[in-house]
């Protein structure tokens, strides 16, 4: 259904001008006769009218009935799986038997928690969702979120409608104003409550223990319990098991572990409790409940807390596990220093998970250790603990450690005094690695591909090369070959956002591409290839002309990884190249574990970043740095370290450097200060391979234990400041109360603190003094985990450090169903349209007519007002109104006679009757005669006024004028017959010609004049 | 489907005839371009093109109808479509693409079809490519057969299954690749018979056989895919003649994935890597070409398959398009 309507319509009331128009054109007009008067009148009038209208933005309106609705699924954490088959039982029913064919309405469905996703696109096709496939964060409900991305879904030509399906407990955004502006657009809201049938809930609310925890001194551990009714319910005591845990380090006590009667309400119990040693300790409280149904969720029933006892320093060293003891030697040496060492392997189950655990160490030794060991997280969180939280981070060479150990372009590389690349030098070694991607049909599999491949370029260092063999219209490189990827790493990364990797036929082509590209690469030092395939292309070849020999010849390595691979074939082949080429083969299940597959493999590249020298050389003293106190030239030889660069900051001091190879200064320990913390790189090892000359020097154990407390945390008197927190509502309060070693209160103090979130990011946290010697601050915290807060009084004082831990998402705290959201936001009332509906059913009825009882309400009903669509037409009005006066200024300006039509149809009439009229013939020809009569006399009278004039030089002209004037008097047109007939090969003398003859007389005569 | 893909699937057809209709920009160019494009000349079509555009049918999704990467296609004897996608779903067609039933494979989680095929009795022949074996359905959608079903090279397993069929006497032709690109074939009661071929380059050898059709005198024409050429043999395996060379200039080839034959010399194939058909004699003489790369009706993208049907219309399977294309050729 189509209508026109106006954006400007004030503008037509121009066309009250028309009359004026009609009027004055009337009178103009008035000399080119009735007929073309009108017409012009009629043209000049519909040009007028379209300009006007065209002014008036004339838009062509479609209006539609289809309706889009669009499902809004809650999948926060406080919906159960249960409820999630059944709502998704709902959605897949109301589509199917709801949503109207023959009129095109589309279906679409999007599920939301912390964040949203569109899991089925709105379409006009009856999709069935057999569970949910998008992972979202589930941590929060964002309703208002969610209904803003379904606002950016709709199409623009169909009615609209969102049905949500939820518990209407959100805890980020504002749903109802969010309602509020979907009615404004015209967009209809049902809802359909979730409701779990509860009786009741049992939770740990939380663990607290005193802020001023010292060594020694007994304190109280208290776990605070609730026991709540459902609404509407009677609640009896619930009886259960409550333990309380301790953890310190990888030591976990079981404090009590009692049996007890919860009675309904909120309960409070206490455990005496007192600490020995110094350490970073996690009290855990689990409340067991002895009749699983007595409570709905579980995942409330534990909380926890953690409290640092402060001693002396303390040390982590961090040593791979596939090389234990690799630094047994430096463990051993720095506790003879009495250094606290505690020494822990790269395992999976030993490493940190947790800033808070960094917490109990001042320094973190990460003694040739590889990048691929760490998640990212992990890689964070040293990083963060020596910039946020003031710890101290030294990383020893070995062939895994800094560029060579895939660190490059990580944060540990930033937090590093030294750049993991190589710059300045005049022969750098470089890398060269080639990746050829294949379309996965695994789920996300394109997206991991671009994860991967993105992982791996970022290890790359500048000067190595990188390129992308993929499948678009045929293989090609993503960019131009293998690029150095320096100046072109952004755009190379904006590249693979956008690759979409497609159904190669075989590897042989793309194996050919890499070996002819790392045929031109003659500088690349280490040349490696992986493969990232579901394994189905067909077999290269494996003859001597084949790619793969191709690469072999240049010594390129090709790792595969199977990735969703077709069952054994797929498996066969990709194992089959990686063994032939010497690189490795690893199986995928798990996407998430490929990052760092990729990392590794590019860490191969990056082999000659190690420099050896079996013959030795003696590292030199640049700077006397406090590290190397007491310490002279010459030292002991070393045969090898990883090659990096100074960064170029005043901070940063190079205490050692090493004079090979020539002509390089290559850092062998630096040092500087990153945020609150210290970090020192130390390229070469504490003996095991390269500095096996050191182990037997007298000053190996004070240039090591000066290294390790310098980096180390300040410690000191950290005077009488307490810090406490609470948290309540989403948010942590900071007090700070500070005294000074008389007890007296200490104002007007800067205090700088800064917290650390369980996601490592920094939050503000601006402290205010509130009262004498009280200081107060608060902070967002709506992410589970660990919060970890540090507090530097003044310059000097070892910092305050304090941690506050939320156990479970806010979703987890038993509420009932947000009724009153629900109910406010089906009844906003859309512009035009009627308000929504709140679809709902007993829960007591078997779910199979639950389910009818809900879809007895037609989703895809019509009360909406119909969907249009504008189209601006103003160019075209103006375009015909262009059109149209060209008409106009013809109609004025050109006489069209119409005096032909007559005859001509006479003529035809008479052709198609055969009739012959001989009267009517000789009247033409008498008056074509006369007509032909007049014609030749205009044309001789042009003529005559063109012609030459005589003069008196020419005589024979004035003759010929004479004779002319003697005649007697004939017309001009018999004259013209009679001379056409007695010259007719003669043709009448142009004006020029004729000038020309005049003047060629006029020289003849003149030569005559001349004496000879 | 969840992401950014989201956005571009909204624009149904619609909704894409009707921004054509009247945008502005888009007419204005069509108008001039057209004049302009046939005096001057030069394009694909002008020169090599023999096809003409009849029918364009199929859209993406995965309700009933809609495709989702088709990748086979086989015409029965009544003229219905028979066409694979990577959901394992087998849809029926009418030739206007209507669509009239549709079934699904046992089990598809390692890998969908590649390839269908009629035997002689009218039955379906499915390549259950990653399962290594040979499904047979009737035209209703009956799982009547299983063959093979064993990764391997011994006589009777399979490696990756392409193609499938049946000759004059019966006897059942079966294409693979992987580490044993040959083809097998098995008497009337599917008992093995012989097997030939071999990863290789040389006469006889195939790297990824992708498809076969037999000719009237029983000859068996195989799409030698990632070597770019046909080659034809006879029913005992033995090498008669082979023809292509990688490129994409007229005559040459690039992954051949379909082929079909009309019994009047002609050879029909689609080319993956040039995203056209090419109509050839059967001595290898090209006699031009239909498509190009593209997503407008007459263009096409990674074609898989073609089937002709019984008045002589050659129907492409536009892979990346999710549609099928009726071309007079």
């Amino acid at each position: 259904m189509f209508h026109v309507a106006f954006d400007s319509p004030w503008y037509l009331a121009l066309l009250a001008a028309l009359p004026l128009i009609w009027w004055s054109s009337f009178r103009s007009l008035g000399g080119l006769g009735r007929v073309r008067r009108a017409v012009a009148i009629a043209l000049r009038t519909l040009v007028f009218a379209l300009l006007v209208l065209a002014l008036a933005e004339t838009q062509w309106v479609r209006t539609t009935d289809r309706l889009t609705v669009i499902y809004l699924l809650d999948q926060s954490l406080s919906i159960s799986q249960a409820q999630t088959d059944a709502m998704i039982k709902y959605i897949n029913e109301s589509i199917r038997q709801q949503r109207d064919r023959a009129r095109e309405d589309r279906a679409g469905v999007i599920v939301f928690g912390t964040e949203s996703a569109v899991e089925l696109p709105p379409l006009d096709e009856t999709q069935q969702m057999p569970r949910v496939e998008t992972t979202i964060d589930r941590e929060h409900t964002n309703l208002a979120g969610a209904m803003k991305m379904a606002v950016a879904c709709f199409p623009h030509d169909t009615e609209k409608r969102i049905v949500i399906l939820t518990d209407g407990n959100q805890n980020i955004g504002d749903a109802l104003a969010q309602a509020r502006a979907l009615a404004e657009a015209n967009i209809g809201i049902d809802v359909v409550p979730i409701r779990s049938q509860s009786f009741g809930e049992v939770s740990v609310e939380k663990v607290s223990i005193p802020s001023d925890v010292r060594r020694g001194q007994p304190f109280d551990v208290s776990v605070v319990l609730n026991n709540k009714a459902a609404a509407g319910h009677e609640r009896g005591p619930i009886d259960g098991r409550l333990q309380i845990v301790r953890k310190a380090g990888n030591r976990e006590q079981m404090l009590t572990d009692q049996e007890i009667t919860l009675d309904p309400g909120i309960r409070v119990f206490r455990w005496r409790e007192e600490i020995d040693a110094p350490d970073f300790y996690t009290y855990e409280a689990r409340f067991v409940p002895q009749n699983p149904a007595d409570d709905t969720l579980p995942q409330n029933n534990q909380a926890t807390t953690f409290t640092h006892v402060r001693g002396s320093g303390q040390v982590l060293v961090l040593e791979d596990f596939e090389n234990k003891g690799e630094f047994d030697l430096l463990v051993q040496r720095l506790r003879e220093m009495n250094i606290e060492v505690a020494l822990r392997s790269t395992r999976p189950d030993e490493l940190f998970t947790d800033l808070a655990q960094l917490q109990p160490f001042d320094t973190v030794i990460l003694a040739n250790v590889p990048r691929e060991h760490f998640s990212d997280e992990q890689v964070e969180m040293l990083a963060r603990n020596s910039q946020n939280m003031g710890g101290g981070l030294v990383m020893i060479g070995g062939p895994n450690s800094f560029g060579a150990g895939g660190w490059t372009n990580t944060p540990v590389e930033e937090a590093m005094p030294v750049d993991f690349q190589i710059k300045n030098a005049k022969v750098i070694p470089v890398g060269a690695l080639a990746m050829l991607m294949h379309a996965s049909e695994m789920a996300d599999g394109n997206y991991w591909q671009k994860v991967i491949a993105r992982e791996a370029l970022k290890t790359l260092g500048d000067q190595d090369y990188c390129g992308v063999i993929h499948w678009g219209l045929r293989e090609e490189w993503l960019w131009r070959g293998m690029l150095k990827v320096g100046t072109n790493r952004a755009q190379m990364l904006g590249r693979l956002d956008r690759m979409t990797p497609g159904d190669m036929p075989e590897f042989e082509s793309s194996l050919l591409l890499a070996r002819n590209a790392f045929a031109n690469l003659p500088d690349a030092a280490s040349k490696h290839m992986i493969i990232i395939s579901d394994g189905d292309p067909a077999d290269p070849n494996y003859g001597p002309n084949g790619g793969m020999a191709g690469l072999m010849k240049q010594g390129v390595k090709i790792s595969t990884v199977a990735i969703g691979a077709h069952g054994p074939a797929g498996h066969a082949r990709l194992r089959s190249i990686a063994l032939k080429t010497g690189g490795k083969y690893y199986v995928v299940t798990n996407a998430k574990t490929l990052p760092r597959i990729y990392q590794k493999e590019a860490r191969r590249i990056s082999r000659p970043l190690v420099f050896e020298r079996g013959s030795g050389f003696r590292p030199q003293i640049k700077y006397p740095h406090e590290m190397i106190q007491g310490i002279e030239n010459p030292l002991p030889p070393i045969t090898g370290y990883v090659r990096t660069t100074a960064k170029e900051n005043p901070l940063v001091e190079v205490s050692l450097v090493a004079p090979e190879p020539p002509g390089t200064n290559n850092p062998i320990l630096a040092s500087w200060t990153y945020g609150l913390g210290k970090t020192v790189a130390f390229t070469t090892d504490t003996g095991k391979r390269w500095a096996g000359a050191w182990t037997t020097w007298e000053n190996f154990d004070r240039l090591f234990s000066q290294i390790v407390r310098w980096s180390m945390r300040p410690t000191g008197e950290a005077g009488k400041f307490t810090v406490s927190t609470d948290v309540r509502d989403g948010k942590v309060r900071v007090v700070v109360t500070a005294l000074d070693k008389d007890d007296e209160f200490l104002n007007f103090l800067n205090l700088i603190s800064m917290v650390v979130g369980p996601d490592m990011k920094p939050i503000d946290l601006a402290v205010q003094q509130t009262a004498p010697g009280r200081y107060i601050g608060e902070f967002d915290a709506k992410k589970t985990g660990s919060y970890l807060l540090i507090v530097s009084p003044r310059p000097g004082m070892a910092p305050i450090r304090a941690g506050v831990s939320i156990p479970y998402s806010d979703e987890f705290r038993e509420r009932e169903t947000n009724e009153a959201l629900l109910s406010s936001m089906a009844h906003v009332v859309p512009k035009q349209g009627a308000a929504g509906k709140v679809i709902d059913a007993p829960l007591d009825l078997k779910s199979d007519e639950r389910l009818a009882k809900l879809l007895e309400t037609n989703t895809f009903r019509h009360d909406l007002a119909p969907a249009t669509s504008s189209q601006g037409v103003w160019h075209l009005l103006v375009l015909t109104g262009s059109c149209l006066f060209f008409f106009d200024v013809f109609v004025r300006r050109v006489t069209v006679s119409f005096d032909w039509v007559g005859p001509l149809a006479a003529g035809v009439r008479s052709r198609i009757l055969g009739r012959q009229s001989r009267p009517d013939v000789a009247a033409t020809m008498e008056r074509l005669r006369s007509r032909k009569a007049e014609v030749v006399d205009q044309l001789e009278q042009k003529r005559a006024a063109l012609r030459f004039e005589p003069t008196a030089e020419s005589p024979g002209d004035a003759d010929s004028m004479q004779e002319a004037i003697d005649q007697p008097a004939t017309s001009a047109a018999q004259r013209a017959k009679t001379q056409a007939s007695l010259t007719p090969e003669q043709e009448p003398d142009s004006y020029t010609t004729r000038l020309l003859k005049a003047k060629q007389k006029a020289r003849g005569e003149m030569k005559k004049d001349q004496p000879d | 489907m969840p992401g950014s893909t989201a956005a571009l699937m909204f624009l149904g057809d619609r909704e894409l005839v009707h921004s054509m209709r009247i945008e502005r920009r888009s007419f204005l160019t069509r108008l001039l371009g057209t004049p302009v494009l046939a005096t001057l000349g030069g394009c694909d079509e002008d020169r090599t093109s023999k096809g003409r555009l009849r029918a364009v049918w199929g859209r993406a999704g995965v309700s009933d109808g809609r495709f989702n990467k088709p990748r086979a296609m086989a015409i029965d004897a009544d003229d219905l479509i028979y066409i694979v996608d990577i959901t394992a779903r087998i849809q029926v067609f009418t030739t206007a693409g209507e669509f009239v039933r549709g079934w699904q494979t046992p089990v598809h989680v390692n890998g969908r079809p590649t390839g269908l095929g009629f035997d002689r009795r009218g039955n379906l022949l499915v390549a259950d490519t990653h399962y290594f074996r040979l499904l047979t359905y009737s035209r209703q959608g009956e799982l009547l057969e299983t063959l093979g079903g064993i990764f391997g090279h011994a006589p009777g397993e399979f490696g990756f299954v392409t193609d499938a069929v049946e000759d004059s006497q019966g006897n059942l032709y079966v294409s693979e690749y992987g580490e044993y690109d040959r083809i097998q074939k098995f008497s009337r009661d599917r008992k093995f018979l012989l097997e030939w071929g071999g990863h290789g380059s040389e006469s006889g050898q195939f790297a990824r056989p992708q498809c076969m059709a037999l000719d009237g005198e029983d000859h068996l024409w195989v799409s030698d895919a990632c070597n770019h050429r046909i080659q034809v043999f006879d029913t005992n395996g033995r090498f008669i003649r082979l023809w292509g060379t990688n490129g994409s200039e007229p005559g040459q080839l690039s992954y051949p994935y379909g082929l079909a034959l009309d019994g009047q010399g002609h050879v029909y194939v689609t080319e993956y890597g040039n995203h056209r058909v090419q109509k050839f004699t059967v001595d290898g003489r090209s006699l031009g070409y239909w498509g190009r790369d593209g997503r407008a009706a007459g263009e096409l993208l990674y074609p898989w398959a073609l089937a002709r049907d019984s008045r002589g219309l050659v129907y492409v399977l536009d892979t990346g398009n999710n549609r099928v294309q009726c071309i007079e050729l």
